[in-house]
Parts: C-alpha cells; sequence; structure tokens
C-alpha cells in the first residue's frame, strides 16, 4: 500500500441472504482514499452504501475482497483488534448524533481520549480546542438536550476527530439537520480537511453535502458507477453532481 | 381483537419481563402467607396460653409491618413497572387507541399480573408453610411437633388483604396513563432532562441531610431517663429523613464534584460510570435511601432477636438461681428446712442471708418501687460465694448504694449515673446497679439497695429484719416434690416462717420471646432480601434504557470489556451506597438498642452487617450479567 494512502478498498463483495437465495450488494468495489482526501460516496437507495460504510466500519464483514487500513487487512483480523482498529484509527460521525445524554458535551468529546488512557490534561486542551473550531467554546458545558440538532452534529464531529484518527466515516451527518446546521457543519469539516487534519469519507444521499468534498464516487447496483472531481468551484461542482444524479435516475433520497 | 386478547397475548408474550416483578410480589405474599399460618397453627399452644396470648400479640405487630412493607413494595414495583410498560404500551396510540383504551390494557395485564403474583405466593406458601413452622419452632428451641394442617383461613386473610392493595395501585396506574399527554405515552421513559442537579439545592440539602442524621445519631446514643423513648422515635425519624437528604443532596453534590474535575474525571472508563451515576442519582435516590433504611430495619431487627434472646437467656438463670425461698423470721432455721427439703430432693447449695425489709415512705427514689429493702455487703458477698455467682461490687462507702435489681426485658432508662437515693432523709449515691441474681426471683418484688455493713446496722431501726433462706436443688424436674410441704409453714408455724417464694425451672411463661427471637431473624432475612430484590429490579430495569447509549458506544469503537468495566463500576456503587450508609447508621442503631436492652450487641451488629455484605455482593455478581445483556453489552 502506498504511503499516502490510507484506505485501499480491493474488489470488495457483499452478499446477503443463505445459499441460492443471496443478493449481492457490492459487486467488486475498488477504491483508495489518500490523506488529506475527502470523498463523498453517493447513491440511490439499496445501491450498497449502508453496507459499504458498515464493512469499512469493521461493523460488517464481506463475502470477498479486503479493505487494508493502516497497513492491515481489516477483513481478516479479530475482534479484539478491530475494536482497538476503531477506537484508535476510525473516527465516526452519525445521523442520530449518538452523543450520550448523560455526559456535558466537552465530557462527549473528551470521552474517546479519556478511553484510550490520553493523560486528564490533554483530554481538557484537545477538546477545548476543537469545540474552538466548530464553535462550540461556550456550550461545552451543556448537555445534549441544551444544544440544537446543528450544535450536537459538530460535537459529534469533534468526538470523531479528537482521537486525530486516520480517517473519519460520516454516515448522512447532514441527514437530520436544517440547511443551515448542514452548511455550518460541512464547512467546520472542510476547514478541517483543508487544514490537512483529517481524511473524510462522508457517505450521502444530498448533492448539497457531496459539493463540500474533492471528490464524489457514484455508487449504483453495487459498484462504483464514475467518480466526479470538485475543481475550484463548489458551485460549478454541485450541478454537475446534480447532472449526474439525472443521468443515473434511481431514487437518490 | 378484543382488549382482554391483547392482554393476554402482551401477558403470554412478555412473560420473561414480568417475572422479575411477579417475583418479587409473590415472594411478598409468600412471607405473608406463612405469617398468617403461625397465627392459625396450634404448634405454640404447648406453650401455654400466656405464651400464646403474647405471640400473637407480636406476630399481630409484626403482620402490621408487614402489611406496611407489602403496600410499600406493590406501590414500588408496579410504580416502576408502570414506568416501562407506558411507553411499551403507548405505542398503541399511534394505532387510535384512546389513553382509556391503552389504560384498560394496562389494566387487565396488571391484574393477569397480580393475580399470577397470588396464585404462585399461596401456593408456594402453601407448600412452605409447615417448613416455615418447622424452622421457627427448631431456632426457638422448643419441642413441639409439626403437623401438615391446610386451613383456608390464612388463604382468604391474604387475599383479602393483597387483593384491595393491588387493586388501589392498578387503578393509580389507570388514572395515570388516562392523564398522560400523547408525548408522555410514546417517551415516558426519555425524559432524559436536567441530568445534573443545581448546585446550591444540592449543597442545602447536603447541609439539612447531615444535620438531620447527626442529630438522629446523636439522640440514638444520648443516655437519659423517661424521656429517652421520644428520643429514640425521633432518632428513626431523623434518620430516615437524613438518610434521604443523603441521597437527595450530599452524595449527588460528592459525585458532581468529581465530575466537575474534569482531570479527574478523564481517567479510562471513570467518565463513563460517574456521569450514568449522576444521571441515575436524579431518579434513584428515593431508592438508594429506601434500600438503605430497609438494610437498617433488617439489622436493628436481627439484633433485637439476639437481644431478646440474650435476656431470656439471663431471666432463666435467674429464675434457675434457686427454686425454694423462704423467709423466716428468726435466723437458725436452716436445718429444719433443709430436713424438709431433703426427704424429696438433694440440695444442690444453699446458703441464708439477713435482710431489711424498709417500712412505708422510708426510701425515696427516682422512679416508684412496690417495696424497698437493704443488704449488707459483706453477706450479699458470702451468699454470692454459695452460690458460684460473680461477685464484683467493692464496698460501698458510707453514702454510697448499690441497687441490686430485677432483671427488665428492656428498661428505657439508660442514664444510671447521678442517682440519688434518699433512705430516711440521708441521702445516697447509686454508684453502682447489679442485676446479678443473689436473691433469685426474690430480686423482682423487692428493690434492694446495698450497703456497707456499718451503715446496714445504722439502718436496722427503719424497718424489720427477717431471714431469707434459699436452696437450689440438684434435680430441677422434681422440683414440685417438696413444694407444697414447704408451702404449709407458714400456716403452721406463723412465729417463725412469713412465707416462701418458688421459681418452677420447667416453668417457660417467657417462651415467647424465645419465638420472638426467631421471628426476629426471620424478618431480618425479608427485609434483606426485599432491599436486595428492590435495587435488582431497578438495575434490571435501568439497564433497558442504557441499550441506545451503550450500542452507540460500541458503535465508535469502545470496546465492549470497557463498557463492561464501567457498568461494573456504577454498580458497584448501587449498592456500595446504601450499603456503606446502612452500616454507619447501623452502629448507632444497634448501640441504642443494646443500651435499652443492657447487652452488647456489637458483635451482632458486625455479623449481620456481614451477612449483608455477603448478599450483596452476591446480588451484584448475580446483577452485572442481567444489567449486560439488557444493556446490549454481550
Amino acid at each position: 500500500m502506498n504511503d499516502s494512502k490510507v484506505l485501499e478498498i480491493r474488489n470488495l463483495t457483499k452478499d446477503y441472504g443463505s445459499k441460492g437465495f443471496s443478493t449481492t450488494v457490492l459487486k467488486g468495489i475498488d477504491l483508495s482514499v489518500c490523506r488529506g482526501d475527502f470523498i463523498a460516496i453517493m447513491g440511490p437507495s439499496g445501491s450498497g452504501k449502508t453496507t459499504l460504510l458498515n464493512i469499512l466500519s469493521t461493523i460488517g464483514r464481506p463475502t470477498m475482497g479486503s479493505v487494508w487500513l493502516d497497513g492491515k487487512d481489516i477483513t481478516q483480523i479479530r475482534n479484539r483488534e478491530l475494536s482497538k482498529l476503531r477506537r484508535d484509527k476510525i473516527g465516526f460521525v452519525f445521523q442520530d448524533y449518538n452523543l450520550l445524554d448523560t455526559m456535558t458535551l466537552q465530557d462527549n468529546i473528551a470521552l474517546p481520549l479519556a478511553l484510550n488512557g490520553v493523560p486528564g490534561k490533554e483530554c481538557i486542551e484537545r477538546s477545548e480546542e476543537l469545540a474552538g473550531q466548530f464553535g462550540l467554546a461556550e456550550h461545552l458545558k451543556k448537555y445534549p438536550y441544551q444544544l440544537s440538532g446543528g450544535q450536537k452534529q459538530r460535537g459529534a464531529a469533534c468526538r470523531a476527530l479528537v482521537t486525530k484518527p486516520e480517517i473519519v466515516f460520516a454516515d448522512e451527518p447532514t441527514g437530520a439537520l436544517d440547511s443551515r446546521s448542514s452548511r455550518d457543519l460541512l464547512e467546520c469539516l472542510k476547514g478541517v480537511n483543508d487544514g490537512g487534519r483529517a481524511t473524510i469519507l462522508m457517505v450521502t444521499h444530498d448533492a448539497y453535502s457531496a459539493s463540500y468534498a474533492k471528490d464524489v464516487y457514484i455508487l449504483n447496483d453495487g459498484l462504483i458507477q464514475c467518480r466526479i472531481s470538485r475543481g475550484k468551484d463548489r458551485k460549478e461542482f454541485y450541478d454537475r453532481i446534480i447532472e449526474m444524479q439525472a443521468s443515473l435516475g434511481g431514487d437518490f433520497s | 381483537m378484543s382488549m382482554t386478547r391483547l392482554a393476554l397475548q402482551n401477558f403470554k408474550t412478555s412473560a420473561r419481563n414480568y417475572l422479575s416483578l411477579v417475583v418479587s410480589l409473590a415472594f411478598t405474599i409468600l412471607i405473608f402467607f406463612n405469617f398468617q399460618c403461625v397465627i392459625d397453627s396450634d404448634a405454640f399452644d404447648v406453650l401455654g396460653e400466656k405464651n400464646r396470648r403474647n405471640m400473637d400479640i407480636s406476630i399481630q405487630v409484626i403482620t402490621v409491618v408487614l402489611i406496611c412493607f407489602m403496600i410499600f413494595f406493590i406501590w414500588y414495583a408496579t410504580n416502576v413497572f408502570l414506568t416501562r410498560r407506558k411507553r411499551e404500551i403507548g405505542i398503541y396510540v399511534f394505532m387510535g387507541l384512546t389513553n382509556q383504551k391503552i389504560g384498560q390494557l394496562y389494566m387487565v395485564e396488571t391484574s393477569l399480573i397480580g393475580l399470577s403474583s397470588l396464585v404462585l405466593g399461596l401456593g408456594v406458601g402453601m407448600l412452605t408453610s409447615q417448613l416455615f413452622q418447622m424452622v421457627l419452632v427448631r431456632l426457638s428451641d422448643i419441642a413441639v411437633e409439626i403437623r401438615f394442617r391446610l386451613s383456608l383461613g390464612p388463604v382468604w386473610r391474604v387475599a383479602a388483604m393483597y387483593l384491595p392493595i393491588y387493586l388501589i395501585f392498578v387503578v393509580k396506574g389507570y388514572a395515570n396513563i388516562v392523564r398522560s399527554s400523547v408525548l408522555e405515552l410514546v417517551s415516558a421513559s426519555r425524559k432524559n432532562e436536567f441530568v445534573r442537579q443545581s448546585t446550591g439545592l444540592l449543597a442545602v440539602k447536603a447541609v439539612l441531610g447531615v444535620g438531620t442524621l447527626s442529630a438522629g445519631y446523636y439522640l440514638a446514643l444520648k443516655d437519659g431517663g423517661m424521656e429517652v423513648m421520644n428520643n429514640v422515635l425521633a432518632a428513626v425519624v431523623l434518620v430516615i429523613i437524613g438518610v434521604y437528604l443523603l441521597f437527595g443532596g450530599m452524595i449527588p453534590l460528592l459525585v458532581q464534584g468529581m465530575a466537575g474535575r474534569k482531570r479527574f474525571l478523564y481517567k479510562k472508563e471513570r467518565t463513563l460510570w460517574v456521569n450514568n451515576i449522576i444521571f441515575r442519582m436524579k431518579r434513584n435516590y428515593r431508592t438508594y435511601a429506601m434500600v438503605a433504611v430497609l438494610m437498617l430495619c433488617s439489622v436493628t431487627a436481627l439484633a433485637m432477636g439476639f437481644a431478646m434472646k440474650n435476656r431470656y437467656t439471663e431471666m432463666e438463670h435467674f429464675r434457675g438461681t434457686w427454686q425454694y425461698q423462704v423467709m423466716g423470721i428468726q435466723d437458725g432455721l436452716d436445718k429444719e428446712l433443709r430436713g424438709i427439703i431433703k426427704e424429696d430432693n438433694e440440695i444442690a447449695c444453699s446458703g441464708e442471708i439477713p435482710l431489711l425489709l424498709f417500712q412505708e415512705d422510708v426510701v425515696e427514689s427516682m422512679y416508684e418501687h412496690r417495696g424497698y429493702g437493704a443488704l449488707s455487703w459483706s453477706a450479699v458477698r458470702g451468699l454470692a460465694r454459695e452460690a458460684g455467682l460473680e461477685f464484683s461490687v467493692p464496698e460501698p462507702g458510707d453514702d454510697e448504694v448499690v441497687n441490686v435489681t430485677q432483671l427488665y426485658l428492656m428498661s428505657l432508662i439508660t442514664n444510671k449515673s447521678d442517682i440519688t437515693v434518699t433512705i430516711d432523709g440521708r441521702p445516697y449515691r447509686q454508684v453502682q446497679e447489679t442485676s446479678v441474681p443473689y436473691l433469685g426471683i426474690f430480686q423482682e418484688h423487692i428493690s434492694f439497695y446495698m450497703v456497707n455493713d456499718r451503715i446496714y446496722e445504722k439502718m436496722r431501726p427503719l424497718g424489720a429484719e427477717v431471714y431469707l433462706y434459699n436452696y437450689r436443688i440438684a434435680d430441677p424436674e422434681n422440683f414440685a416434690a417438696g413444694r407444697d410441704k414447704l408451702k404449709g409453714l407458714h400456716d403452721r408455724q406463723p412465729e417463725r416462717y412469713q412465707g416462701c417464694t418458688f421459681a418452677d425451672p420447667t416453668a417457660s411463661d417467657a417462651a415467647w420471646i424465645k419465638v420472638l427471637y426467631s421471628i426476629c431473624i426471620f424478618m431480618f432475612m425479608v427485609f434483606v432480601l426485599a432491599s436486595g430484590s428492590i435495587l435488582f429490579m431497578r438495575i434490571y430495569n435501568d439497564a433497558f434504557e442504557d441499550r441506545a447509549r451503550y450500542t452507540g458506544l460500541y458503535k465508535i469503537g469502545v470496546e465492549r470489556r470497557v463498557l463492561g468495566r464501567a457498568v461494573a463500576h456504577e454498580l458497584l456503587f448501587t449498592y456500595a451506597g446504601p450499603f456503606l450508609v446502612m452500616t454507619v447508621s447501623s452502629w448507632f442503631s444497634v448501640h441504642a438498642l443494646g443500651k435499652v436492652m443492657s447487652t452488647d450487641l456489637l458483635a451482632v451488629n458486625i455479623v449481620s452487617v456481614l451477612v449483608i455484605l455477603v448478599f450483596y455482593t452476591g446480588c451484584y455478581f448475580f446483577s452485572l450479567p442481567f444489567y449486560r445483556r439488557n444493556a446490549g453489552i454481550d
């Protein structure tokens, strides 16, 4: 694996069901993610986006193929190591935030660091630093129920980034947000990506969210159909994504 | 589908979830039923009418305690169940069911649970009632054969007591559902607002709690006269309030303080369990306080049982010291009396002692007594030597007396210092009190003051001097044989003999105390089991609430063993918190009881706390897998 490559997917296949009644959801995906990439994967419903993300997140296992992360084929390693890998190398952002309602925002952000045994002082500094970047400095002492959806999702992004993971997987991060909150979150993600501090792989059905990525891969019928790169203008990139969606047809919601 | 059929179907499919509720309700019924069977049983008739009456009164009192316990337990169990069930059946609101219909569904389901519990409780109760009585008899050391007998009386009484109480709580649950808003029904268990409580309010509660508890402890230990009863009652109320405030104020304040110190908090999984405890404290503090109070009751009940048993043994000893006591007007009657007794019995030991019986109004003491007398110190020492009784009373000074008193079952007067007795207008300081049975049961009739020999001589003109001849026979079983001959002495020779006192060693008119002892042990077990099952029920239900949290954590890469460790710490706190509060409080309550009962109960205190520790450790390890399973960690 190339040094700058963070993640490499080779011939990834996934079947569901038992013999004779199986459905192939992923039909041999090949994809490389390099350090500093911001990739969006789009596709209509049933195209295999969630299955792909589950396998990459080590939550699901493929039927065939390999996924190389940090020099290891994650499809071959044991559960214990997988947990360690998830904890140390991967950051997650979910559509429903998954913040713990029993903790303050700061405790939520610092949680992965504390669990990794990082000294308290460093946990505090890093959580405050990231919260500052994501415009949450004033909300650190609040509980999730005291925050808006956008603030919660930015908090979840901070939590994903606080361990400085090799890659962040974002599963429909704007799915539950209004347009303004979505924009705030995406601007923040783009900011940390542009600053070279995060490699992001985002699954989304929303063309607007995808337009913040550097590259968009369109997944359809279990295969990557095409790749669109941003160039300089985000608006123009957005138009191209919409065009591509239209040409492929199907339900992208 | 009709409401009843739907409820039946729910009941069948969720039987496993209802199990904890059914078992705990059945448990209370079982206990109640067994006590009712004791009231009905003829097993204890052998103890005689007086014992039987005392025992029935004791059991009636315990029945009242058990009814209170049953009300509380049903209230608690149905409340926990309602919170959980409300959200599960609240979903029917989306299917167009009205609140009334959902309420009816709840009522039918809960009634089924109530009836199943009743049937289970009574069924197991019928099977175990004989065993229960056998254990009771065995613990009480009474030789009775228990026959298996089934009477319907206890069944009706238990059903008549349980069903209305249960019905009230079912209706209460129905009213709660009917009055709930749709939002409440759908998200009944998701009210996670105000996780952290206001520090100011907590501080006020903490100060109040510590103050109340300290006042309670102080009153429990304070010595006093008749006001001790009021002190004890006030101490009970203050300790209960104090424990509630401790769990509602002090402990959350401490844990919130821990969470506020981030450098301390961010240590591995500590951040998870400390925050979870803060979250739980808000809702569960009443449960923790309740459990601590229940355990406190259990330890005190056990201590009470042991104190009763100790006292009973001492009372037996009191009565066993002398079997025949004859009061003569002159000395030198021993030979004649020996001759009479020896006709039927062998004398194990004997001794005589002069007594000075005061005329009325000679003695003024703090507490009125039936009669007063004086004993000379050296005469008592001599008699003690004859009887083989311990004698550790130093010779009183000229202005000092030692009170030679009877043995009370319990004495409210715990302050025995600074007592002054006035005899013939002269004050004497009471330096000691002894209940060693030098004069056997004669001590139960008259209160004696032991004075030094000079003072005794001086006191002689104040009363009449008589001689008490004491005899212990070798075979107590043959007690009745010589009694009648001695009884007639006073009639035959009134110029020499004044009367006789007999202590029948075979009479067991205080045997009810032994039964009470075993009932106290039983109450201890009931309360401990109940407190453990309340915590278990709470934990079992709380775990469901944590499922979403732990699933989310697992998804972000938190290992199951880390989650397991966090859970282990949280549950440890849940069990250890009430246990520690109980341990500290029990020292005060048992110490106070020990003083009232004039016995040292420290060993009982330590043993009962250790028994609870072992039981709670078991509960803790038993709860862990359930919690992990319900929270989706395993």
